[in-house]
């Protein structure tokens, strides 16, 4: 029997066998230490350097260093969370790729456009439908009146025209509600927690559609007649009625409860709405001088003065967004405000700090060369201009949605999500840019047998070079040249498929980033980076590495 | 064209077919076909162990291995630090111009010549110089080198290749007889010494004089080479340096000793023809100015402070003379470690009383290791760890298998203390080497030389030759000690310097560094353990083991005992090799020893430890040179390379100029040093062309500081140290460049050429300007196309007047 004795890392003993690695040992103990290059398959190969943890003074990777008795060990502390930063900084700063869509970026709601857009070209709106839903509050009314500023970022209009986002959403919604069942989001278990939100504007329904499906019960308080706020004042030649309605029904099948004509103050006031619920939302909309007088906390001017990061106000258990802290103009940036309201109140409710949620992390490729948009218009199903549909119809039909969305350049990642580099970036709050320097030209290899690799997304980890030696793959990889030239590569100027005859399936899953990945991993699969927990922007702030 | 593959073959059938025999194929076709022909390879791959993948990521790993075929004659550039300063890009620059090798290529549209950049010749002291095929030149410059170039075409067409002097049988050994030792080193060959040997032989032959020319090792005075030194019984030694073969007859005649009265006249009359000569006619030049006394200020003052170990009886000693080595003491401390008579040593008289008696017992392996203990002696490679210690570890190590190696992979640019020790010392690292195999347990050892040492290489095969010829190393006496020794050649990588790199290379693979722990004493080549010390480190194990423990503790400091060995160059007026007892201060070396700077500069700094080491600046001179003063100014002690720098050099550029070899020579293998090297080079980049704002100043300090702690290996984790001295202790010629401003006048972007008052109109700048940036305006000032003028500073080195301002 091996030897086993105690280490200790961050004071904490941790009983470990001789020959463990500090990886093993810390991960026994719970802690996320982040890991590219490592394997168990492959042993470490030390070359990533973001596990690294410090020992006697010296920082050093935790997956090749072996444990010894009597061995201290620190791990979550602010050095060495600023050395493991700074290793993802270098290795995005020599990144070529973004990992979500300028569109996605631009969309103050981050819909994941390029999924909806492959998913709306193959023909799966089942799928679209949830990736919709899975942004966007309100999407039947967004397909009406949202500015589209995804539509500036599209790199597609660097070419010709951009893709015709909004229009393509609006199919997705209206396509799903043509059905007798339409999609109906999923919801966590309920938590048993109330919250009252004051006004049923763009604000309110949108704070309420994500506090509902984060398993709150959620009431909805209008003076008005009919919830909608705002979007009750929209024409019906911009706006139908039927849109808003159907998207009420949708929010009431979810749990919503509405309350209307009820006016806060007087026989409600706000003190015992912040008694009888655990959380209360103010999303009055913009007041006129002396509306909010009576409410009981404090205002900047006419409006109530929120806490810009946590979106509290100065009575406890009550927050405020939308137009009431700040005049909104466009509905898609009031549904924003909504959506941070929520993860507030969200992160309140479960006993953390109130704190909006943390913008995605993504690598930033910049502007594109005209070579580097070609490369990509290899990807892009349709060559030609954008496909409207006729004048009469009311929308694209199926087969012209399709077509449209194939003119999408798929820029995205196909990692993102599903990305070891992506996921540590976030949690570790890496700035992509700080070494901003040249980049390389974006280069895709595709491969006939359907592999895709992306040199200028490779950090060099050496898992595959090592699964193809272990393999006694006949040609196999291997990292070609030296120092900041070191290139991933098949011998004799082969392709990377040719290096792969037999482990490609299994390279490409280890493959911690975007680098190698299968042409048909479309879309790409919500599920968990290796060896770590899912992406998260509900993290806990005390719990982020400083 | 098809390439024939039967020397491919030829070349496996006899270097082998296991993994490990792949560096040494790879070179041997290189060198046959000039480059790596792709139908070679794949024909490697089809008949060895080894795989496409191996091959393909080990010959893009080695700087020496090239892909295209090269050009009829190779030029290759040497970047060391010394050519550095002394703009060696502007001879690349002019190289390209004049043999119109197109930007981005390395050779010339008619397949002339092919030129490389090469990280360090180690022939500092002639910087800036340009290997022509296996010619080095020496101190060429902008202006002359083409015509040098041009030169050795002309020579190599007429096939009058410099005779070896390799393969010269020692002479005999006559009591009594005048000697002219001739240094033989590589730095003393570029600058002719081969030639001035053989043609002083042929003086001595046709004369039939009694006078013996030697060749001997390094003679040190880099400087004054061709250099000799004349021994006769019972007189002082006499010295002549800067020689041409014109000499020879006029020198050999002078320590002539004609026997009968009319040859004593016949001599005298030469010698007053001699003195009358006024043109140098061929074989009889006049010698007198080259005459250097015992008394010559120069020659005391290099001399003086130094004290020789490692390099003992330095230009003296035939370096392939097996009987002399034995004569001198050598392989005395072996057959002390072995008890008498093991080695069967024909000078067993001298060995019996140097080790105390003929009964004298084998020192025991732990003795061995005691002794090195008691004299503190620390590793000569950089990093001073105990030497005794490392060979405990290893010593205590179970396993039958165990390997000694010597690295002599010597990659500092600016370095070339062990390229000297074992081009003109071969036997004694050799010994040194056997010594630690019997205190550790080996019975196999690796001499792993960098290939940009050929002549180190042969000298090292030769001296093992020998050893094998007279049964005392390969197959291993009856009564137990038996070593075999090879030389591996390194391929051009810095990094397999370090010791688990250096490994793999032997091993056959991409140099790539291992995490430590298990160190090599562990775990080493083949997974055995193993004991790696550096050629100085070897070189000095005899001496202790022949001199004892107590003498050698007694040089130095209380920390670093003993000597250490210094290539001393750049920017000062006395170049060489010295050694000089730990605890000597930069300003000895610099200024007593160095003689200091050039005439009107004014001495600024000292490189010391190379692309690992730091930049120590004159006000700090007073630093001893010992293991721990050196660290505490930021520098380490390194290998031994020691730049000076005057005012002349850009100190940020300097620091960017390391930062470029360290990027170039990464492994590429972990994350701070292959990015991070890189993102610090940029910052430099832009500093030094002027376009860097104080932000990138701010994150290159910070970036140094996380690239040191965060790197795999001491090449990342040393890379940020010239960085973070410049910064410590020049931080105004940082602030100088954020400005826009480079005070020491050499980054090109910064800088301007003009034309002053003071020019008279005499064309000469003109005339030597390589790109044409001076129109040619007789008796009227010059001007200078500011567009044109690429910085090579000819103008300001041409003109007689100082009329050439840079600004």
């Amino acid at each position: 029997m091996s030897e086993t004795f105690t280490i200790t890392i961050d004071q904490q003993p941790v009983t470990v066998t001789a020959g463990d690695s500090v990886l093993t040992a810390a991960r026994k103990l719970g802690l996320d230490i982040p890991t590219l290059c490592y394997l168990e398959k492959c042993g470490p190969l030390h070359t990533c350097q973001v596990c690294l943890v410090k020992w006697n003074g010296k920082l050093v990777p935790s997956c090749g260093t072996k444990v010894a008795p009597g061995m201290v060990i620190e791990s979550e502390t602010g050095e060495v969370h600023e050395a493991r930063r700074t290793a993802l900084e270098l290795l995005f700063s020599d990144h070529v790729g973004d990992c979500l869509s300028p569109c996605q970026r631009l969309c103050p709601l981050w819909l994941n456009i390029p999924a909806m857009l492959r998913q709306i070209e193959a023909g799966r709106l089942d799928e679209a439908i949830t990736t919709v839903r899975a942004a966007l509050p309100l999407p039947a009314v967004l397909g009406h009146l949202c500015h589209h500023p995804c539509e500036q970022g599209c790199r597609r209009g660097h070419w010709d025209d951009p893709a015709a986002i909004r229009n393509l959403e609006k199919f997705v919604t209206d396509q799903d509600f043509a059905k007798s069942e339409p999609h109906l989001p999923a919801r966590q278990p309920a938590t048993g927690r109330k919250i009252a939100i004051v006004g049923a504007g763009p604000t309110g329904l949108a704070a309420a559609y994500y506090l509902t499906r984060n398993g709150h019960a959620v009431t909805v308080l209008d003076r008005r007649a009919q919830p909608g706020g705002s979007l009750r004042d929209v024409p019906e030649d911009r706006l139908p009625a039927a849109s808003l309605d159907a998207e009420l029904t949708l929010l009431k099948r979810l749990g919503v409860e509405f309350q209307s004509k009820v006016e806060l103050g007087g026989p409600m006031p706000l003190a015992d709405l912040a008694q009888n619920f655990n959380a209360v939302l103010l999303a009055v909309g913009e007041l006129k001088p002396g509306e909010g007088d009576a409410l009981g906390v404090t205002l900047a001017g006419a409006s109530i003065k929120a806490d810009p990061h946590s979106c509290l106000t100065s009575m406890p258990k009550v927050f405020a967004a939308g137009s009431v802290v700040r005049a909104q103009k466009q509905l898609v940036r009031a549904l924003a405000e909504g959506r941070a309201a929520a993860e507030c109140m969200h992160r309140f409710l479960s006993g953390e700090p109130a704190r909006r949620p943390e913008k995605p992390f993504s690598s930033l490729m910049g502007r594109l060369d005209p070579a580097e948009v070609r490369a990509f218009l290899l990807q892009a199903g349709h060559s030609g201009g954008r496909v409207s549909p006729c004048d009469a119809c009311r929308g694209h039909t199926p087969a012209e949605a399709a077509l449209e969305s194939s003119r999408c350049l798929h820029c995205d990642c196909r990692s993102s999500g599903n990305c070891a580099l992506q996921h540590y970036a976030q949690v570790y709050g890496a700035d992509a840019n700080r070494f901003r320097g040249e980049r390389r030209p974006f280069e895709q290899q595709l491969q006939p047998g359907g592999i895709i690799f992306e040199p200028g997304k490779c950090i060099l980890c050496g898992i595959c070079v090592k699964l193809t030696e272990l393999a006694r793959e006949e040609l196999g990889l291997t990292f070609i040249g030296r120092g900041f030239d070191v290139r991933l590569g098949a011998p004799f100027n082969h392709t990377i498929e040719d290096g792969l005859r037999r482990v490609a399936a299994e390279c490409v899953k280890a493959c911690p980033t975007g680098a190698l990945v299968f042409k048909e991993n479309l879309p790409p699969a919500p599920h968990a980076p290796p060896q770590s927990p899912p992406p998260s922007d509900s993290g806990d702030a005390s719990t982020r590495p400083r | 064209m098809p390439i024939d593959l039967t020397f491919t073959d030829e070349t496996v059938a006899r270097i082998g077919r296991r993994p490990e025999a792949l560096i040494p194929i790879l070179q041997a076709l290189q060198d046959h076909y000039g480059y790596l022909p792709e139908a070679a390879l794949r024909r490697v791959c089809e008949t060895t162990e080894i795989t496409p993948a191996a091959l393909t990521g080990v010959a893009s790993f080695y700087d020496m291995f090239r892909h295209t075929p090269v050009g009829r004659h190779l030029l290759r550039v040497c970047v060391g630090t010394a050519c550095h300063v002394a703009g060696a890009n502007h001879i690349e620059d002019e190289l390209r111009r004049r043999l119109h090798i197109p930007a981005g290529g390395d050779t010339d549209p008619d397949g002339l010549f092919t030129i490389e950049r090469v990280a360090c010749l180690g022939t500092c002291t002639l910087a800036p110089v340009v290997k022509f095929d296996q010619t080095t030149l020496g101190h060429v410059t902008v202006d002359s080198i083409e015509g040098r170039v041009r030169e050795q075409v002309e020579l190599a067409k007429r096939k009058s290749a410099a005779k070896s002097t390799e393969e010269l049988l020692p002479h005999q050994n006559v009591p009594g007889q005048t000697e002219i030792h001739v240094g033989l080193g590589s730095c003393c060959m570029a600058k002719g010494s081969d030639q001035l040997f053989h043609a002083l032989r042929e003086s001595a032959a046709l004369s039939g004089s009694q006078v013996i020319v030697k060749r001997v090792g390094c003679v040190g005075m880099c400087h004054r080479t061709p250099m000799v030194e004349v021994t006769s019984p019972g007189r002082p030694g006499v010295y002549y340096s800067d020689l041409t073969p014109a000499h020879a007859t006029t020198l050999v005649q002078r320590y002539l000793r004609p026997r009968s009265l009319s040859q004593r006249a016949r001599h005298w009359g030469t010698r007053l023809l001699d003195a009358l000569l006024v043109d140098e006619v061929a074989g009889t030049g006049r010698i007198e100015q080259c005459a250097v006394g015992q008394r010559d200020p120069d020659l005391r003052a290099f001399f003086g402070k130094q004290q020789r170990i490692a390099t003992e009886h330095f230009g003296r000693l035939d370096p392939l003379d097996l009987d002399e080595y034995l004569s001198h003491g050598g392989f005395a401390a072996l057959a002390r470690c072995l008890g008498k008579g093991n080695l069967g040593l024909a000078t067993e008289m001298s060995i019996e009383s140097l080790a105390g008696g003929p009964s004298s017992a084998a020192l025991a392996p732990n003795a061995i290791i005691a002794l090195l203990e008691q004299a503190g002696l620390r590793g000569r490679g950089g990093a001073g760890f105990p030497t005794g210690q490392k060979w405990r570890v290893t010593a205590a190590q179970s396993g039958d298998v165990k390997y000694v190696i010597c690295n002599g992979d010597e990659g500092d640019p600016g370095a070339f203390m062990d390229r000297m020790i074992l081009e003109s010392f071969p036997f004694r690292v050799i010994e040194g080497l056997a010594i630690a195999a019997v205190a550790v347990g080996a019975r196999e050892g690796v001499f792993y030389i960098r290939h940009e040492y050929p002549l180190a290489v042969k000298r090292v095969r030769r001296a093992i030759e020998q050893l094998e010829q007279r049964g005392w190393l390969g197959g291993g006496p009856a009564d137990g000690f038996s070593l075999k020794l090879s030389v591996f050649e390194g391929a051009g990588a810095f990094v397999c310097g370090e010791e688990t790199a250096l490994i793999a290379s032997i091993e056959g693979r991409r140099g790539m560094p291992a995490l430590r722990p298990p160190f090599p004493a562990e775990r080493g080549l083949w997974g055995c353990p193993t004991l790696i010390n550096n050629v100085e480190t070897l070189a000095l194990v005899p001496w202790i083991l022949r001199h004892g423990a107590a003498k050698f503790a007694a040089i130095g400091t209380a920390q670093s005992k003993g000597t250490k060995v210094f290539a001393l160059a750049g920017k000062v007026r006395r170049g060489g090799l010295i050694e000089v007892p730990m605890g000597t201060t930069l300003r000895e070396i610099v200024e007593e020893i160095g003689g200091g700077v050039g005439p009107g500069r004014r001495f600024k700094a000292v490189q010391i430890g190379g692309p690992s080491g730091g930049c120590v600046p004159a006000r700090l001179a007073d630093t001893p040179v010992d293991f721990e003063s050196l660290g505490a100014v930021g520098a380490i002690m390194g290998s031994g390379g020691l730049v000076v720098l005057d005012d002349t050099s850009c100190m940020v550029d300097i620091a960017r100029y390391f930062l470029q070899f360290t990027q170039d020579q990464s492994c590429g293998q972990c994350t701070f040093c292959r990015i991070g090297t890189k993102r610090m080079l940029d910052i430099l980049d832009r500093l030094c062309t002027g376009k860097a704002t104080r932000a990138n100043l701010d994150e290159l300090e910070r970036l140094a500081a996380q690239v040191g702690a965060g790197s795999l290996c001491g090449l990342g984790k040393t890379a940020p140290n010239p960085v973070l001295t410049t910064l410590r202790y020049f931080r105004d010629e940082y602030e100088a460049h954020l400005a826009g401003h480079c005070p020491a006048g050499q980054c090109a972007a910064l800088i301007h050429y003009t034309i002053n008052t003071d020019c008279t109109g005499c064309t000469l700048c003109a005339q030597h300007c390589p790109v044409d940036a001076i129109p040619m305006t007789p008796y009227a000032r010059h001007v200078i196309d500011d567009a044109k003028c690429t910085r090579c500073d000819t103008c300001r080195q041409v003109c007689p007047y100082d009329a050439v301002d840079v600004k």
